[in-house]
């Protein structure tokens, strides 16, 4: 990680250094001061550039106070990756304008083939009689019955489409084929209170269709279950613990 | 108990329908509303028999009549509606068993009471179903009574096969049928079709005492005495042939597993650790009833809350124990018929409870509550699309599952919403006792009984045999009146009749 950053930086054979060496590492930090953060005053620079003497440690101390380097950073490593961030952090806000204008020219597409952004559907106008009549000749079909708003017919076709016409679909069809006693919805009164019988029906397909929404969310909760005793189950028993009462 | 001649009392009494009857106010004293029982006929009579003999000069001790029970309940603080008997009630520990009652959470006076709960917290049935017929069990009826007898130890004292530490029943205790989940002892579509989903949310094991917990950690997945069994039944009948077919009982012959228990030594000693601090909360919050075992504290006290979270507590352990012996079940048939539980297709039908107190919404004249339901004997039996039954029950409204007396048959039953506004969503359990465990004891021969058993052709595993007589089909009413009279009253629908082949019990 450490590296990386470094390699980022233009530090000198980042590549094969380890910063676990106490040298290397003093060697980093007097580095990264001199030539990134240029914030010490010049005594300290000068204190950790004689990378040797004994006093290395304080002087080191003192500079992380010097540029706010969190105190819960116990091991040098850890305030070391800090300072590294410190530096790339400047030398970004040094270099800004400059990323910006990288991060503009690689962004834009250079090996993948150029494609037009725009999606034929988009022209088509969707109000007219020309499409309002292909729709209804496709839910025909389909044996879809069309709705007067053909944008609403078309969301039809597709979930047909989709659902029942997908490849996987087609190759199996009895996993896509509902099974079943069919629900007698006609005779059913399914407690509801409505005279209108056109209204009430409505309402039984509703209720219907919210039942099958339920039924979905549940089998999905039972699938997460599921999953997730693959990971905790480990059912257990000990016939020996067992005992008869009276 | 206010004295008065049998006539007298009678005089209180209102014939409302040809099922129900009405309590009046004043049959006992302070009655905040009035009562209501559901009987038929022959239930009528016994119902008005102890009564009767109650009456009778002399006549102390023991437990009050259930009409008069049911009267108690009804002079509780903040009790809504009625004070419902359902047609198997019979005398119990202070509330009648058979007994619901509804107390409205916002009124600060309203109270919760143990003795509404019941000893047992959270005893029910679960039904499991399978793909085999008649034809497929009785060449091995024997091996399989004597495999489950093998699998899931019963009796007093006995203790279960599935390990378990103190950490686990902790975990077991707050998570209810969650653990079994996570553990692996039961199936994901189990939970679904289970009140509740298995879990009480407010159970808080820090509420219950070590000595509980102490009887409890041995227990789990054992069935216990007294009238709890596990049998394997036959369908003899289908009423509801739609109804029977959401619940994947396609034909007469299939071949279903019942099972009967509840929270064992646990719940038993959480009860009895409740009574205790709710006589003191009694007297501080000078709380009146008409029986001393009616003890009950606010429902916003400590005692209170205290005891609504420890008995939530042992409603989980109890759907820990039913999924563990579920679990055992399957074992126990896998490994008879060489099959995956999946290819047996055992799945759980229903899961009831019939001995708990629950916060839930109904409406009282005409206006939606949030009442503390007690359900002693009683199980829920909630309507077509409500939104607290299984996605799969929309439509046919919950499974209510009504075990019968050993030897006898037991029913399911479907919620009506007819039922929801007359009994608060609530119906009968069971066949419930006729005579007391005494006089069963007195009355009839254990031979005599294992005899009959064995000549209806139902293989029977007892652990205490010579207890057998006083869960013998004479003891009890007949479960058969108990359900007409809920499917006449309309307060839920016959949908199943099963018949048991093989019986295991304490």
């Amino acid at each position: 990680m450490a590296n990386r950053s470094l390699i980022a930086l233009d530090y000198p054979n980042a590549n094969s250094i380890n910063v676990k060496d106490e040298n290397t590492f003093r060697k980093i930090v007097c580095w990264l001061e001199t030539n990134k953060i240029k914030q010490a005053p010049k005594e300290t620079v000068n204190f950790l550039s004689n990378i040797n003497s004994k006093d290395w440690k304080k002087t080191y101390d003192k500079y992380k106070k010097f540029l706010g380097c969190p105190e819960t950073l116990s091991s040098d490593e850890e305030s070391l990756q800090w300072i590294i961030g410190y530096a790339i952090r400047e030398e970004y806000c040094r270099k800004k304008d400059n990323f910006k204008k990288a991060t503009l020219t690689d962004a834009s597409p250079r090996n993948v083939p150029n494609i037009q952004a725009e999606n034929p559907l988009d022209k088509l106008d969707f109000h007219s009689d020309e499409f309002a009549e292909g729709i209804n000749q496709l839910a025909k079909l389909l044996n879809i019955t069309p709705h007067t708003d053909p944008t609403i017919t078309v969301k039809a076709v597709c979930q047909v489409i989709t659902t029942r016409l997908s490849e996987h679909a087609l190759k199996n069809p009895e996993q896509y084929i509902v099974k079943g006693t069919p629900f007698p919805l006609k005779d059913a009164d399914l407690g509801i209170d409505l005279t209108d019988p056109v209204l009430k029906h409505a309402a039984k397909v509703l209720r219907m269709l919210y039942i099958q929404d339920l039924r979905n969310l549940q089998t999905k909760a039972n699938e997460l279950i599921v999953a997730a005793q693959k990971v905790t189950a480990n059912p257990k028993t000990d016939t020996r613990l067992g005992k008869v009462g009276f | 108990m206010v004295v008065r001649q049998y006539n007298d009392e009678l005089k209180y009494l209102e014939k409302l329908t040809p099922y129900s009857w009405k309590i009046k106010k004043g049959f006992q004293p302070n009655m905040n509303v009035e009562g209501i029982f559901y009987v038929n006929k022959t239930l009528e009579k016994l119902m008005l028999d102890e009564l009767r003999n109650a009456c009778r000069p002399g006549m102390v001790g023991g437990f009050l009549p259930g009409v008069k029970q049911i009267a108690n309940v009804a002079a509780l603080p903040g009790i809504v509606g009625k004070s419902v008997g359902l047609p198997d009630v019979h005398s119990g520990y202070g509330f009648a068993i058979g007994n619901m009652a509804a107390f409205d959470v916002n009124d600060p006076k309203s109270i919760v009471s143990p003795g509404g709960v019941g000893f047992d917290i959270n005893c029910g049935v679960r039904l499991l179903r399978t793909n085999l017929f008649l034809q497929d069990v009785l060449p091995v009826k024997e091996q399989l009574a004597q495999s489950l007898f093998d699998h899931i130890p019963v009796g007093v004292g006995s203790k279960g096969i599935i390990p378990m530490n103190a950490k686990d029943l902790e975990e077991a205790l707050e998570m209810g049928m969650d653990w079994s989940l996570r553990e692996g002892y039961i199936w994901a579509e189990d939970k679904e079709h289970c009140e509740e989903y298995g879990r009480m949310l407010n159970a808080d094991p820090s509420k219950v005492s070590v000595r509980a917990k102490k009887r409890g950690l041995p227990q789990l997945g054992t069935l216990g005495a007294g009238n709890h069994y596990a049998e394997i039944q036959v369908v003899e009948e289908i009423y509801d042939k739609w109804a029977a077919c959401k619940m994947g009982i396609e034909e007469k012959g299939q071949i279903c597993v019942m099972i009967h228990s509840g929270s064992r030594g646990f719940g038993h000693q959480v009860a009895t650790d409740a009574l205790v601090q709710m006589e003191k909360a009694m007297k501080r919050d000078n709380i009146e009833t008409n029986d001393r075992q009616l003890a009950c504290a606010r429902i916003n006290s400590t005692e209170g809350q205290d005891y609504l979270k420890s008995m939530a507590a042992a409603a989980n352990f109890a759907w820990v124990n039913r999924s563990s012996m579920t679990f055992l079940t399957r074992q126990a048939f896998a490994k008879q018929f060489n099959m995956a539980p999946d290819d047996l297709d055992m799945h759980v039908i229903y899961d009831v409870s019939h001995n708990i107190a629950k916060i839930e919404e109904h409406i009282v004249d005409g206006k939606q509550k949030t009442l503390l339901v007690h359900r002693k004997g009683s199980t829920r039996a909630f309507p077509p699309h409500h939104p607290l039954i299984p996605v799969d029950y929309q439509l046919t409204g919950q499974p209510v599952l009504i075990g019968g007396t050993m030897g006898t048959c037991s029913y399911v039953l479907t919620g009506t919403e007819q039922g929801m506004l007359e009994t608060f969503g609530s119906t009968c359990h069971g066949a419930g006792r006729a005579l007391s465990r005494a006089k069963s004891r007195r009355n009839l021969d254990y031979m005599q009984v294992l005899r009959k058993m064995e000549g209806m052709g139902i293989s029977i595993r007892v652990a205490s045999p010579k207890l057998v007589m006083e869960e013998a089909p004479e003891s009890y009413k007949n479960v058969t009146d108990v359900v007409d009279t809920c499917h006449a009253a309309g307060i839920s629908k016959k949908c199943i009749k099963l018949k048991p082949i093989a019986v295991i019990k304490g």
